[in-house]
């Protein structure tokens, strides 16, 4: 996977785009698709508490990496629309988009065997396969991203805006 | 939304988060088409002869070859790996994909390298980037929300402080 400022970044970058058409997408819910596309990663638990570690502690198998798919992103997309006060349904979504930006970028990674992480589980074990666009500790992923990110910030500010932010 | 109902649904969807986190390793080796550690460690001589992607480190260079440590779930040794990989570019402490048919001499014999981090400090670049990651999503997030000790849960900032972020 890139690392975390990329994604951050090219959610920022979406979703600041997305916000261009549709008029509810305001910078708070930017701000939600950015913290959406960190879900995935949350699986870097996993640098602190392996794996056998965790199994040992439930007595079952049990892998973190089940975070990093389009189902361990549902749900908690669903436990963070359950952190706003209203609007749930449109945090979920907005969340599970930042986390899907996330997922689709990691798609497009390297792979020696050509094809991507299995990472639409529970739908399918299916790996697509994969452009193999650059490996997670390439400096040019955060060049791109931020260079992105930067773009849409310029043409954000230069856009009419409208009155309020809702 | 009452904030029991709140916590109810974060129970349920958390509860089955950990189901999820079961099944996906109960169902992994099964499903992924290369061994993984635990199963080198466990029988490695049923894997020799297949082709075989491995992630590992990089425990030492010599010429073109280099020596790759694979590990279980638990970061434990599971095969210390002798790979022929000319025209790679990485030092010890580095991480690679190897993507070749396993030996039953502890090597590979490769159809392809990849080098995921040249060295040990492409780690430390990757965490560190990637903690600059998760400040920027908090503190962006802050900026337009903040949290309602009434409700415990996050409400929009006023307008005004919006506008203009």
């Amino acid at each position: 996977m890139a690392e975390l400022l990329s994604h951050v970044l090219i959610a920022y970058a979406l979703a600041t785009a997305a916000s261009w058409h549709y008029e509810w997408l305001t910078k708070r819910w930017v701000a939600i698709a950015m913290i959406g596309a960190l879900l995935p990663d949350i699986n870097r638990i996993g640098l602190f508490v392996t794996d056998a570690t965790l199994e040992s502690a439930l007595g079952v198998p049990f892998d973190l990496n089940a975070v990093h798919t389009l189902g361990g992103v549902v749900l908690l997309a669903v436990v963070g629309a359950m952190v706003v006060d209203t609007h749930h349904r449109r945090t979920f979504g907005v969340l599970l988009a930042g986390a899907l930006s996330h997922l689709l970028v990691d798609g497009l990674k390297v792979y020696a065997d050509g094809a991507a992480g299995a990472w639409l589980y529970p739908l399918t074990w299916y790996r697509h396969p994969t452009p193999s666009l650059y490996v997670s500790a390439d400096p040019a992923v955060l060049a791109v991203a931020g260079l992105a990110a930067l773009l849409v910030w310029l043409r954000d500010r230069t856009r009419p805006k409208p009155e309020t932010d809702q | 939304m009452r904030l029991a109902v709140r916590l109810a649904i974060v129970a349920l969807s958390l509860t089955a988060l950990l189901g999820l986190c079961v099944h996906y390793g109960a169902t992994y080796d099964d499903n992924w088409p290369h061994p993984t550690g635990d199963q080198l460690r466990d029988d490695y001589d049923a894997y020799a002869g297949e082709r075989v992607l491995l992630i590992g480190d990089v425990q030492a260079v010599d010429g073109d070859t280099l020596e790759v440590h694979i590990t279980d779930s638990a970061d434990r040794t599971a095969a210390d790996l002798e790979v022929h990989a000319p025209d790679t570019t990485v030092d010890s402490g580095g991480t690679v994909q190897v993507y070749g048919v396993l030996e039953a001499d502890q090597t590979v014999t490769t159809a392809d390298v990849v080098v995921v981090n040249p060295d040990s400090h492409a780690l430390y670049y990757k965490l560190g980037v990637s903690v600059v990651g998760v400040l920027l999503a908090i503190g962006y997030l802050f900026r337009h929300w903040r949290i309602d000790p009434r409700t415990l849960a996050l409400e929009p900032r006023p307008t005004d402080t919006t506008n203009d972020g």
